[in-house]
């Protein structure tokens, strides 16, 4: 299991209780915590009602993109149909980030009652929750939970008297990193080739199936009984002005990992500072925030604030939750590269930017760090990126250039080393043997 | 015919003073971009590299994203297997095995197509029986092929696509893109890129195992 990082505690814990209950799938110690009060209430008040709440909480998605939820429920709500799905992803596709997982181990009715509120307030009566085929302590628990919500009545056939069914069914998926993305994940779930579809339509009015379908992360969906409960102003009192509430951070750095319940908005600083990342008194090099296709930032901007917008701007964005620290023994090209190549290699291949741009782009990274750059390279980069980033069909490929774009944004002395000096100054890259090498 | 001497041209001019006129066609390309489909992503196009080999990957998308199925291949892919994929056997004239891969100009090998692993179609008849041959359950089949082959054989691969009458390319496509099927032989280590290399660079990064020569 992964460490759970302790946080201030005047910090609102709202996906992940502060203290753990005994056993999370125990549904009446999860009543007694006020479980399936926010159904009650949406069941009582309505789905206009509901979706009016979430829009004043200005509940915006954890997913990466931080969509704002209410603006999805009214589209799947308002598109035409007799059948429409609410899919919870709960992939987690960051193979180094466990947030969606131990959300899902430690607080699983939250994410069910998420996902049924939701489904009353559009209308669906299926809920699929997708989780990665590994997780299986996860997926027991919450088919234990599941079971245990339908034998009180809470779920299933006529749920809690009202005449509405909810049918919840748990679907391990596995097999690719790209089967995160919303398009891409509704192929799995039908059992087909995981390639990701032109947008729109978008799934909220043609998902799964063709029928209009609610994609929210696990995150967005168990923070939704919260709101209910406490109201939207006291969530909206919590994170920052534009994106209110919490979220799960990864952090990975030289003195250890865990995982943290961060109010959006808190300042980068101030969430490295929790796990004492920064390790033995060494300067902090660079950030890398986002995932695999996640944004390098400088030292300079450790005061930005981590929220949608803010990372958006500078570079970066909230993408899977992670945060990397690096200190001055790293060296930021040779990271940039290989994450290059392998968001290159986990690219799926429908699409020229995406089968042929993005191995372009991770081939020149491979050729500043090995000492065989050209001079145009830098030049080169930069139009490739931009080119990949306009023509892109998914955001895999677009958020693929973040790497090696922030890295010449905030690390241009670095990169120059590589490529006019053939010098690394971290000494982590061995680009002089090559360029000294005898020519014959 | 022609009474006054020069009405010909007259004529003929008039037409060019009345075209001079009209609403222009032509598109200043590449001055003035073109308006072209929002599903465009590039011409199809098989190119050589600077070594003379084809850059063609035997990736099928072509022939998958054909609406008329024109498209037929087959060739090594990236992991050094041979593949085929027809097309619809209406569009053909002629014997399919001198189709688009000859045509490519490279030397290809006779025995490529006999090269399949023979292997007991029963157990694929007795899978695609239980999943009712339902294309829809393609996953499915495929995960109980792999259960019984161990890795999904070419052999196995085409039994599908005749028997679900699914296309071979969106079969390979769907096999090749899960990480956990594999179409390497017997024990073979999974094709497909693991978490491996991104963890890897993590631990690099954070110097994970750096403080041993610190
Ligand atoms: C390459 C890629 C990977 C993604 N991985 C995930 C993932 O693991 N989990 C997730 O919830 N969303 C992921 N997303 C975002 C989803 O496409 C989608 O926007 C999200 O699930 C919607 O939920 P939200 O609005 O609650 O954020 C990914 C997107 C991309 C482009
Ligand atoms: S098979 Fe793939 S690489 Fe080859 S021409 Fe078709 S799309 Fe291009
Ligand atoms: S289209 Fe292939 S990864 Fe986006």
């Amino acid at each position: 299991m992964t460490t759970i990082i302790a946080t201030p505690p005047h910090w609102p814990a709202i996906l992940l209780p502060r203290t753990a209950a005994a056993d999370p799938t125990d549904l009446d110690a999860a009543v007694r915590n006020h479980a399936f009060e926010g159904l009650r209430r949406s069941l009582r008040d309505g789905p206009t009602a509901t979706i009016a709440v979430i829009a004043a909480a200005r509940l915006r998605g954890r997913g990466g993109a931080g969509y704002p939820a209410a603006d999805k429920w009214r589209i799947v709500a308002e598109s035409a149909s007799d059948t429409r799905y609410v899919v919870a992803n709960g992939y987690g596709a960051d193979p180094a980030v466990f947030g969606d997982r131990e959300l899902l181990e430690r607080n699983p009715y939250a994410v069910i009652e998420g996902a049924a509120i939701a489904a009353l307030a559009v209308e669906a009566s299926e809920i699929i929750i997708a989780v990665r085929a590994e997780s299986t302590e996860a997926i027991r628990r919450l088919r234990a939970c599941i079971a245990a919500a339908e034998d009180a009545g809470l779920l299933g056939h006529n749920i809690l008297a009202s005449g509405r069914t909810l049918n919840v069914v748990v679907r391990p998926v596995q097999g690719a990193y790209l089967l995160g993305e919303e398009t891409i994940l509704l192929k799995a779930l039908e059992n087909r080739r995981g390639q990701p579809e032109q947008r729109p339509p978008y799934p909220a009015t043609n998902g799964l199936h063709g029928q209009p379908t609610l994609v929210q992360n696990v995150q967005t969906l168990a923070t939704v009984p919260w709101i209910i409960v406490n109201g939207p102003e006291a969530f909206a009192k919590t994170g920052s002005k534009n994106a209110p509430g919490t979220i799960l951070v990864h952090l990975r750095g030289p003195a250890g990992e865990g995982l943290a319940e961060v109010p959006l908005g808190t300042p980068l600083r101030q969430i490295i500072a929790l796990a004492g990342t920064a390790a033995d008194g060494r300067p902090i090099k660079a950030l890398l925030i986002g995932g695999p296709s996640g944004g390098l930032l400088p030292a300079e901007l450790l005061d930005t604030p981590y929220d949608f917008d803010a990372l958006r701007a500078a570079g970066a964005h909230v993408g899977s939750g992670s945060i990397v620290v690096a200190d001055d023994r790293a060296c930021v090209v040779d990271l940039a590269r290989l994450l290059t190549s392998w968001c290159s290699a986990q690219a799926c291949g429908k699409t020229i930017p995406c089968r042929i741009g993005t191995r372009r782009l991770a081939e020149i990274g491979e050729r500043i760090v090995t000492g065989t750059s050209r001079p145009a390279d830098p030049g080169l980069l930069a139009d490739l990126s931009a080119d990949i980033v306009a023509s892109a069909l998914c955001d895999h490929e677009r958020l693929t250039t973040l790497p090696l774009t922030t890295g010449m944004r905030y690390f241009r002395a670095e990169l120059e080393d590589h490529i006019l000096r053939s010098t690394c100054p971290a000494g982590v890259c061995h680009p002089i043997a090559v360029a000294a090498g005898p020519v014959n | 015919m022609n009474l006054i001497p020069g009405i010909g041209l007259v004529r003929g001019m008039s037409l060019t003073l009345r075209r001079f006129f009209q609403p222009k066609v032509t598109i200043r390309y590449p001055e003035v971009p073109s308006d072209v489909a929002v599903k465009f992503r590039g011409r199809l196009q098989l190119l050589y590299d600077e070594n003379g080999s084809l850059k063609c990957e035997t990736c099928f998308q072509c022939a998958q994203a054909c609406p008329i199925e024109c498209i037929d291949m087959g060739g090594m892919d990236t992991k050094g297997r041979f593949h085929v994929h027809w097309g619809a056997a209406e569009t053909y004239g002629e014997r399919r095995e001198e189709s688009a891969l000859r045509r490519s100009g490279r030397p290809v090998p006779d025995p490529a197509y006999e090269r399949f692993t023979p292997i007991d179609i029963a157990a694929v008849d007795s899978i695609l029986e239980d999943f009712d041959h339902d294309p829809a359950q393609l996953l499915g089949i495929l995960e109980a092929t792999q259960a019984a082959f161990d890795y999904l054989p070419v052999g196995a691969l085409m039994r599908i696509s005749e028997r679900t009458g699914t296309g071979y390319a969106q079969i390979y496509g769907t096999a090749s893109f899960y990480d956990h099927l594999r179409l390497g032989a017997l024990g073979a280590p999974a094709s497909a890129p693991s978490a491996a290399p991104y963890l890897a660079a993590l631990a690099a990064a954070t110097g994970a195992g750096r403080q041993a020569d610190a």
